[in-house]
């Protein structure tokens, strides 16, 4: 995949930041930050320091969302919390927007196989990365053996919580299926439940993990 | 089964018959759940829906003026308005609210709306505004009227003839509801005479009183969706200013509107647990009796009055007492309901109290309590806890453990109490097609507690079918009454009418079966998925069978709440164990025990959940939560889930939950009562555990230290 492709332009005028200011009003302060956060994460992602690319307003890019290749217009601020929830058609809900801050874990999804907090990223930085959501782990009708587990054990009540805990453990457990109570809480230690199932998560969790190591799914 | 009753009168059948209720019953919607895919009002989504924010003022108090017009020019904002100008009241207090295409462009709105403040004096705690000449946050100034009960100069006298006496102040936090899903709605309102409200809240028909109103319609016109809802606490009645701007929006826009509270804001204008100090005094005797208590208390509930329950000592039996009860008002959001309003300020203090009388007395705690609730239930609840949690093996019953390396383990107990009964108003709809379907339906709606899944399980036990034969439809105001869902009154409201419902609907059903197989309807017996002739083997039908006799209108009843099912009035006793380290302040919660009453359980699994949920709460409240807000700046210093933390997983102890099955009532609500005495219990179990008596929640590791000692 090109660079300039990723605008979804297939004549992609060059931006400057200073036609993104204008266009972006009396919003400057915001364009910028994301700017230097965007030019900082595709340094990481191996680019040569002077390829900077630039973006404004509404780019449309592609993201691999749970073995799907789907196309999402973003704007570079936009959250991958934001680009599942209020910009992909269909949305994919199932990750909560409970604090929006990485305090919380309500919305943790997988990139690349790690847990991650959908509002502490960038739509734009996770083209080419693998992300997998709630949704891509199991359905009501055929739920994954965590989740499973998870409503076996009453690991839910109002629910609100529950896709970040079930995210966050089913990574735990896809690092080692022999995870015991020390390391499942350890691996969920920054998600937060106000209905207080823990315990029934604990329980939950545990034993999926007998499961697992077993050799199930 | 039961013998079968006229269809008003409707019996829970002895509870060795029950195949369904009683035992532990995953939930109906629990897959929805765990898998993501349960839609909250939150995860609403509509074609051409509109982002909101709301704009809240900074300060506690201020002369506002707004600019909206540089809002207007932000690219995809679509509407802007002004919710309130002038002197405003309290800290978070809604200004404006922006409308935009995205939630990023509805940002931009708010940041370019220029926000006039001119500071005004404003009062946000007791020391401010209990201070001379202090800024009026009250409408009648600061400081309530006081409530008074019992007569002071009799409880004086008890306490003066009294061996040991104890005085002491107990203060506690402003706490918040911390709801992981923000206050919010979406109104879909296009124009016309219908318009859907979807609601995050406790109460599906509350936001018929509020919407219709706000957007020109009358409530026939209007629909109330509460799908899925992501906690509430008390907190989440009608559709709150915030639902307001929303309608008010949506109407001038023609468009949905989705206005999720965000974070910050949910911290300061969604409302709290009141705060409360109470200064007591009181006296026992050598033996163990209390004699005398003398309580001043005062409630920090903002603008609003907080809560405190009655009049009287706490639960524990005083010969003499006198209660004074004032409120304490600040620029700061109203108090709402929160889970048992009052009762666990109230629980913390009396528990503390009488530990420390117990401490003064050398007296085992344990026993001290027994020998003053006058309620037999307590003692055994006490004992079972006691014994679960190790209590007659310990060490140091009535006295702070000698210490190893600086760790000291330690042990306490509290109690509670609650109503947790019912009401009229709730009406369900129970409705059989010869295709087998069962289908339950009411409007109410379900905090997480299990509502669904106790609607549809009352209805499978009473035709003899597994749970998941039956659907149960609710959260929508166009199904049939229900009321709201607060002081644990929605089961015993509830699950009386459902019952009502169903044994009507066997009773027709039975008298139409009997036509058809022959058989006397009172020798019909529901059960095993079949309908049976009791003494006739041969004479039986499977539900497919039964139910196709059915012409296509199907068969259905209404139920209405029939009180003799419910009952009211539930006891809960909890013990916690906990290590302190001296050296650090630090306190470990080991274990937590609670065994409650609740009369006839519905869903095993799910009362275990919300007693567990009530410990986890109460560990919470005890050793983390509490709003700050600085008195100089005015500034909400923690309104955001990292530095206003709740329990997190690697806080939560061994948990052990015990239903008290010798409570033979109907059904009762049980939630409130659970979260009740958790904190009091651990406060007593770290003085047992190292001496240190914490007086002032959060119980963090400064005051654990400067109660040794050791600092300040």
């Amino acid at each position: 995949m090109s660079r300039t492709s990723k605008t979804g332009d297939p004549n992609p005028s060059p931006l400057s930041r200073r036609n993104f200011l204008k266009g972006a009003g009396g919003v400057a302060t915001g364009g910028v930050i994301a700017q230097g956060l965007l030019a900082g994460s595709l340094g990481e992602e191996g680019a040569a320091a002077g390829d900077v690319e630039e973006l404004s307003g509404e780019v449309e890019i592609a993201l691999e969302i749970n073995g799907e290749p789907r196309k999402v217009k973003v704007e570079p601020r936009t959250t991958l919390l934001g680009a599942l929830r209020d910009r992909l058609e269909p949305p994919l809900t199932g990750a909560k927007l409970v604090c929006d801050r990485g305090q919380c874990g309500a919305c943790t999804v997988h990139v690349d196989g790690r847990p991650a907090y959908a509002c502490m990223l960038l739509a734009v930085d996770l083209r080419g990365r693998k992300i997998r959501t709630i949704e891509g782990l199991g359905s009501p009708a055929a739920l994954a053996p965590l989740q499973a587990s998870f409503w076996k054990h009453d690991a839910s009540m109002c629910g609100f919580c529950t896709p970040g805990f079930v995210m966050a453990i089913q990574a735990c457990l896809e690092k080692n299926p022999r995870a015991g109570l020390a390391e499942i809480r350890a691996g969920c230690a920054g998600n937060a439940c106000r209905c207080g199932t823990q315990p029934q998560i604990f329980a939950a969790a545990l034993e999926a993990a007998t499961q697992l190591s077993k050799g199930g799914k | 089964m039961a013998e079968r009753k006229p269809p008003s009168a409707a019996a829970w059948p002895p509870r060795a018959a029950l195949t369904v209720l009683n035992h532990d019953l995953p939930r109906v919607d629990g897959p929805a759940k765990v898998s993501g895919r349960a839609r909250y009002t939150h995860d609403v989504r509509l074609p051409g829906m509109l982002y909101a924010r709301v704009l809240c003022c900074p300060l506690p108090c201020a002369e506002v003026t707004l600019d909206l017009a540089p809002a207007r020019k932000i690219p995809g904002v679509e509407g802007v308005i002004e919710l309130m100008t002038g002197k405003t009241g309290y800290l978070g207090q809604p200004v404006a609210a922006v409308a935009a295409r995205t939630p990023e462009q509805a940002e931009d709105g708010l940041r370019a709306i220029v926000l006039t403040l001119v500071p005004k004096p404003w009062a946000v705690d007791h020391a401010q505004a209990t201070a001379e000449g202090a800024p009026k946050a009250g409408r009648n100034g600061n400081v309530s009227k006081e409530n008074v009960a019992g007569d002071a100069k009799d409880a004086e006298a008890a306490i003066a003839g009294a061996d040991a006496v104890v005085e002491a102040t107990y203060t506690l936090p402003v706490q918040h509801h911390a709801c992981l899903e923000t206050h919010g709605v979406v109104v879909d309102y296009r124009g016309g005479d219908q318009a859907t409200v979807y609601c995050s809240t406790q109460g599906t028909f509350t936001v018929l009183d509020d919407a219709p109103g706000e957007l020109g319609l009358k409530s026939s016109q209007v629909t109330a969706i509460v799908d899925h809802m992501g906690g509430g606490f008390g907190s989440k009645f009608g559709i709150g200013i915030e639902g307001k701007a929303a309608c008010m929006l949506s109407k001038q826009l023609g468009k949905p509107v989705h206005l999720m509270l965000e974070r910050p804001d949910e911290f300061v204008t969604a409302g709290n647990r009141s705060g409360s100090r109470q200064t007591l005094r009181a006296g026992a005797s050598r033996d163990g009796k209390l004699l005398g208590f003398v309580g001043d208390v005062t409630k920090l509930g903002g603008t609003g009055g907080g809560s405190f329950p009655g009049s009287r000592p706490y639960i524990y039996s005083f010969e003499k007492s006198c209660v004074r009860v004032r409120s304490v008002y600040t620029h700061t959001d109203s108090a709402r309901a929160m889970r048992a309003p009052g009762h666990p300020q109230a629980s913390f203090a009396m528990e503390s109290l009488v530990d420390e009388l117990a401490a003064k007395l050398a007296m085992d705690p344990l026993e001290f309590r027994k020998r003053n609730l006058k309620d037999p239930v307590y003692r055994r609840h006490l004992d079972a806890v006691a014994r679960e949690i190790g209590w007659p093996d310990h060490p140091n019953k009535t006295a702070p453990a000698a210490l190893a390396d600086g760790i000291g383990v330690g042990i306490g107990f509290a109690v509670s109490t609650w109503g947790g009964g019912g009401g009229d108003g709730c009406e369900v709809d129970v409705r059989i097609d010869r295709d087998g379907s069962v289908v339950a339906s009411v409007g109410t709606q379900d905090l997480g507690t299990g509502v669904r899944t106790y609607v549809a399980a009352i209805v499978a036990e009473e035709f003899g079918l597994p749970l998941d034969a039956v659907v149960a439809r609710i959260g929508d105001s166009r199904l049939a009454s229900a009321t709201p869902s607060g002081g644990s009154t929605t089961t015993a409201s509830l699950a009386p009418s459902v019952k009502n419902g169903a044994a009507k609907l066997r009773g027709m059903f039975a008298e139409r079966l009997a036509k058809t197989m022959g058989v006397d309807e009172a020798r019909l017996r529901f059960a095993g998925g079949r309908v049976a002739d009791e003494q006739d083997s041969k004479k039986s039908l499977s539900w497919q069978q039964a139910c196709a006799v059915l012409g296509q209108e199907g068969l259905s009843a209404r139920g209405t709440h029939q009180s003799d099912l419910a009952a009211n009035g539930i006891h809960g006793a909890q013990a916690a164990k906990v290590r302190v380290d001296t050296l650090t302040g630090r306190i470990e919660v080991l274990k937590m025990v609670c065994m409650q009453d609740c009369g006839l359980p519905l869903n095993r699994m799910a009362i275990r959940s919300q007693i567990q949920g009530g410990m986890v709460q109460a560990l919470s409240y005890g050793l983390l939560e509490e709003r700050v807000i600085d008195p100089q700046s005015g500034w909400a210093l923690n309104a955001n889930l990292e530095d206003y933390k709740i329990a997190h997983p690697l806080e939560i102890p061994e948990m052990v939950a015990l239903i008290d099955d010798e409570d033979a009532r109907g059904v009762i609500g049980l939630a409130e009562a659970t979260v009740i005495p958790g904190h009091g219990a651990i406060a007593n179990a770290v003085f047992n555990a190292c001496g240190a008596r914490i007086r002032d929640l959060p119980m963090t590791p400064d005051k654990v230290l400067a109660a040794l000692g050791k600092v300040g």
